[in-house]
């Protein structure tokens, strides 16, 4: 709450320094203040959301765009990779940039909706002339801007889970989480390992929740469990009472959630007062600490699987992956008071692909060649895992980077 | 023997499918009560914020589209002041007296500078308070979604096999005591017969010495309280954001509408029907239609009704 206020405060002038200038216009104080109203309400129209005025050409630093979902149903986890980018250019910044040069990184919040994360990317293509755009935070999003990206044939690396964005492959779009493909086989091998035969599902009507469901159908037999229940949501959604009681009257031993949003606490929460008594699982969605936070208590047993690095022992503590995600969770929580979560590491992940790959063409930024720079990427140690793309995979992570856990109070621990 | 033994079979066949058919029955029963008392709990949230566009509308003639945003601060105020350490209930009610202040304070700077009075010009002010609103609250509070403590801890109760939350009792006497004490204020006190007067007339009501700006500053103190009181009480079901007022703002509006604007008790029956049909939409048709077919309903009660379901003739407005 506390670290959340000072962090708006703090890129309060630079993020709205347009409305600034349009104030600083109305001449007197006692002009009306319905007009001050009427500018406030245009120059929140217009997006008042990171535009820097200015900055150096693209010859004297690296201009680097972020699509990420600030505000919105995906808030909390655009806010840590907000966070993670910013630690991570300022550390790379100090020690004198990528091949002599420093990187701007220019932010752009789409408000976790798919039309703003489009205009998002047309500014940062066109106004920014950025040489990369890592998001977006959401599925939809990241597949929302592909025509822009195309269209420019830059890079971007997308920090959001869903399949679709490699496994419906584009050129010039990788991705950095584990994707649907491999946690969802992981999750449902765990609910037929606890015994379970029958699951109903519970997704959101989002990218991510769409695509994670579309895998669920199609890995469920594999995995011997039959689907007795398959409810849906819209994000943004404050009543579940429906999907939740026909869960409830349903043949299902088990309940599978499928969201990245933040209707996951209301839901578990609605569940325990329902009287739901099936065991919950879900996926990388729930590894945000939002989620225990807000369920308060009702989330106790939860069990999600999501990336190792979720609890960086989990890698062995001699091992480079455990060095990499520690040192990454050591500044972090010196710089913002809180551990990070996965979403956070898929940020730094998106960065430290693109900066390899920016070491790799000797700090030439021609769109081609960096795109091709990043497609080469091979045995590099992030936080998500090894990461190792071919010209047919952009996401490069297996079932072995993997991990399951357990809601306890308002964390987590691992499960052996 | 044969008959008796087929006869016997018969009998205890349909016996057991008689059980299966109650048991069917039982969870019909129970499946219909609860979608019901989701709906109803919703709709009294929809209530109380539609309420507080009708006490305006009543005052002025426009609609308040910041309605939505007092909802929103109500809940931000309250989370705000618990994390201060203040107890629950003080923190409850003393976030309702401020985000009544904020409403009034609005109302005195933004809305009274419109000399005239116009509604059209009034509504304008209104959407850009509300977008005011939703900055401020995400730069002072942040933009992550906060938890309220329930009211009263504890299980469910169960009523036929339908389980009521108590925050959603809280949430239905909230709102029946929010009603009585409006209606207890418009109609025998002094002052809320000043309120009626002004709203039935404004310029007689003024001639026979009635501050009528007074008034309507108390209507907007008196619709954000309804507003904050609606985010506080729904807080702890569904967690708040400073980006929560524009959807529910939405909600309110339809409800006032559905059950005929100006009028408290039409605002109270629209929003349980629109709270009631969401859920049973939810429930029956499909949980991602809900918005959607209760929108439609909304334009096709106003097709064939255009005063709104429980809307009179529209003389008497508060």
């Amino acid at each position: 709450m506390q670290t959340g206020a000072e962090r708006m405060k703090r890129s309060a002038p630079e993020s709205c320094g347009k409305g600034g200038e349009e104030m600083g216009l109305v001449r007197s104080w006692a002009r009306p203040l319905a007009l001050a109203l009427a500018v406030a309400l245009v120059v929140t129209a217009a997006g008042c959301s990171g535009a820097k005025s200015g900055g150096g050409t693209s010859s004297e630093t690296y201009k680097v765009g972020a699509i990420l979902s600030l505000t919105g149903s995906y808030a909390a986890l655009g806010t840590s990779e907000q966070n993670a980018l910013k630690l991570e250019v300022d550390k790379i910044n100090a020690a004198g940039g990528v091949s002599g040069k420093k990187i701007d990184l220019v932010v752009v919040d789409d408000g976790t909706d798919e039309a703003k994360a489009v205009a998002a990317a047309t500014k940062l293509i066109d106004q920014d002339e950025v040489i990369a755009i890592l998001g977006a935070t959401g599925t939809g999003q990241s597949m929302a801007i592909r025509n822009e990206v195309d269209r420019a044939g830059l890079p971007e690396i997308s920090m959001a889970g869903g399949t679709a964005i490699t496994a419906t492959f584009d050129k010039f779009v990788f991705q950095t989480p584990w994707s649907n493909t491999i946690v969802v086989p992981f999750v449902l091998e765990k609910i037929a390992a606890d015994g379970h035969k029958t699951i109903a599902v519970l997704s959101d009507s989002s990218g991510y929740g769409k695509d994670g469901l579309a895998v669920i159908k199609n890995a469920a037999a594999g995995a011997g469990l039959t689907i007795a229940s398959d409810q849906t949501f819209n994000p943004g959604d404050t009543d579940f009472s429906a999907q939740l009681t026909k869960i409830k009257n349903s043949d299902a031993d088990a309940v599978l959630l499928w969201t990245a949003g933040k209707e996951g606490a209301s839901i578990v929460k609605s569940a325990a007062d329902l009287g739901v008594k099936q065991p919950w699982y879900g996926g990388s969605g729930q590894a945000k600490i939002e989620f225990p936070k807000g369920a308060g208590g009702a989330a106790e047993g939860f069990v999600f699987g999501t990336g190792k690095s979720l609890v960086p022992a989990n890698w062995g503590t001699d091992s480079e992956e455990y060095k990499v995600v520690n040192d990454f969770a050591t500044r972090y929580k010196a710089a913002y008071n809180q551990d990070p979560d996965i979403f956070a590491g898929h940020a730094y992940d998106a960065l430290a692909i693109l900066v390899d790959a920016l070491k790799r063409t000797g700090g030439k930024t021609e769109p081609a060649a960096l795109r091709d720079a990043v497609e080469q990427t091979k045995d590099l140690v992030g936080f998500g895992g090894p990461f190792t793309f071919t010209a047919t995979d952009h996401n490069g992570l297996t079932t072995d980077d993997l991990a399951l856990y357990r809601i306890t109070g308002e964390s987590w621990e691992p499960i052996k | 023997m044969t008959w008796l033994s087929t006869g016997s079979r018969a009998s205890h066949g349909s016996r057991s499918s008689d059980i299966v058919r109650l048991g069917e029955l039982t969870v019909v029963v129970s499946e219909f009560l609860q979608f019901t008392v989701a709906g109803l709990k919703s709709g009294a949230i929809y209530s109380l914020v539609a309420l507080g566009f009708t006490i305006v509308f009543a005052a002025t003639g426009a609609i308040n589209f910041a309605q939505g945003e007092f909802f929103m601060l109500g809940g931000m105020i309250g989370v705000w002041l618990v994390n201060l350490g203040l107890p629950l209930p003080f923190a409850v009610v003393l976030a309702v007296v401020l985000t009544a202040c904020i409403g009034a304070a609005f109302e005195f700077l933004a809305v009274r500078r419109i000399g005239d009075g116009d509604p059209l010009r009034i509504i304008m002010v209104t959407i850009g308070g509300s977008v005011l609103f939703r900055q401020a609250a995400l730069h002072v509070f942040g933009p992550d979604e906060v938890p309220l403590a329930p009211f009263t801890r504890g299980s469910s109760i169960m009523v036929l096999g339908a389980a009521i939350e108590r925050q959603t009792l809280w949430i239905w006497a909230i709102t029946l005591v929010a009603v009585a004490a409006l209606f207890v204020l418009y109609r025998k006190t002094a002052f809320g017969k000043a309120m009626r007067a002004t709203a039935l007339r404004r310029e007689a009501a003024r001639l026979v010495g009635i501050d009528t700006s007074l008034m309507v500053t108390v209507s907007f103190a008196l619709a954000a309280a309804l507003g904050a009181l609606a985010g506080l009480v729904v807080a702890p079901l569904t967690q708040t954001a400073f980006d929560v007022g524009a959807g529910i703002g939405v909600k309110g509006f339809a409800a006032a509408i559905l059950g005929g604007l100006g009028n408290p008790v039409a605002a109270v029956g629209g929003g349980l029907v629109l709270g009631f049909l969401e859920s049973m939409t939810a429930g029956y048709i499909n949980p991602l239609y809900k918005d959607a077919v209760a929108l439609v309903v909304l334009l096709g009660v106003l097709f064939v009704k255009p005063e709104g379901l429980f809307g009179g003739t529209g003389r008497e407005k508060v």
